[in-house]
């Protein structure tokens, strides 16, 4: 995996120079790898922020932590909006696009309510919302193929 | 913080992601934590990467650029605690000097790219990013890529 996404990143860069700016060359494997970068960024910024919590890693690094889950979470109502089915994403996902979005808002808001906490109240602020704001189990039981 | 809130917060974190609860830091902690701040840069990177060759609409570019600042102040806290092991080089902490250098350029230079980000849009991340992503520069010297 790492190899793949370095190959990705690596590919990325060498496009940067030889496209136009202005080409939108958007096609469904795209739009899938990018949610699915979103979905890992999240992955391994809530872990690093249990780790802080469960006293593993240094909590000086608790807002950087926080702050940085807050943002991905900003970034991943928008990288489902395009209609595309596929990856592990049910096709549930744009049926029920109401409740999805809501779910996903839900999730937004409870990110911001915990960095909040870590930057006024520190671990022990930030341990009192982290099950609220974590909320990834309860949208993948829905929307998510399970895995094998 | 009192081992008492420790044991409390180990508890509901443990609970919410069947975690084992463990209060201390031990080796294989701290590596996981930075190979987990690494881990993070890498997909934020890629996402950064798809805007700025167009594979996907512009939408999240500021986004990505602060959470990969972000990481980057992250990352340069997770090498703090002389811990060989995973894929760092033994030199990360024998020439500490200047690996703290090479952070200390790579967390000004995406702190840099967050405001560009955020005033000028993709051209001025498109200009910049390849200046101030210095991942390579810091790996081939640092790691050992598995
Ligand atoms: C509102 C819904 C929703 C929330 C909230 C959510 N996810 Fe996801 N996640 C999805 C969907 C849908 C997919 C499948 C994406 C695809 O493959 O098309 C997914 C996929 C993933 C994947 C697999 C990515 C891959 O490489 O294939 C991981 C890991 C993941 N999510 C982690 C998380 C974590 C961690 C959180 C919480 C911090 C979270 N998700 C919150 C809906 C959500
Ligand atoms: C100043 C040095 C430095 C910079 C800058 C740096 N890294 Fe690293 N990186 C390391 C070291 C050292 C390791 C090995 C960590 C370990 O396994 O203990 C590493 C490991 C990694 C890994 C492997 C993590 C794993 O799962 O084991 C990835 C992926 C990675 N870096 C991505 C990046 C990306 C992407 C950037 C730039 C946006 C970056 N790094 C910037 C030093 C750096």
């Amino acid at each position: 995996m790492t190899r793949l996404l370095q190959f990705a990143a690596g590919l990325a860069f060498a496009a940067v120079a030889t496209l136009p700016a202005t080409v939108h060359a958007t096609d469904s494997t795209d739009v899938i790898d990018y949610r699915k970068n979103v979905m890992k960024s999240l992955s391994a910024a809530s872990a690093g922020l249990n780790a802080i919590l469960q006293g593993k890693a240094p909590a000086e690094n608790l807002v950087l932590q926080a702050e940085t889950l807050r943002i991905i979470a900003t970034t991943a109502l928008i990288a489902f909006e395009p209609n595309v089915e596929g990856g592990d994403s049910k096709p549930e996902v744009w049926a029920k696009w109401a409740d999805f979005s809501a779910k996903m808002k839900a999730f937004e808001a409870g990110t911001a309510d915990l960095a909040k906490a870590a930057k006024e109240g520190g671990v022990a602020a930030a341990q009192g919302k982290v099950q609220a704001a974590l909320t990834c189990k309860g949208c993948h039981d829905v929307y998510r193929v399970p895995k094998k | 913080m009192t081992r008492f809130v420790k044991f409390i917060g180990g508890f509901a974190v443990a609970a919410a992601l069947v975690l084992p609860m463990t209060a201390q830091a031990d080796d294989k902690d701290v590596i996981d934590y930075r190979e987990n701040v690494m881990k993070t840069l890498e997909a934020q990177t890629a996402s950064l990467g798809m805007i700025a060759s167009t594979q996907v609409p512009p939408d999240n570019l500021v986004q990505h650029t602060e959470a990969i600042a972000l990481m980057a102040k992250a990352a340069k806290k997770s090498f703090e605690a002389k811990v060989l092991g995973g894929e760092a080089k033994p030199e990360v902490w024998a020439n500490n000097a200047d690996f703290t250098k090479k952070m200390d350029d790579f967390v000004a230079k995406t702190d840099i790219l967050a405001k560009s980000a955020k005033t000028g849009g993709v051209p001025v991340v498109m200009e910049q990013m390849v200046d101030a992503l210095t991942c390579k520069g810091c790996h081939d010297v640092y790691r050992n890529k598995k």
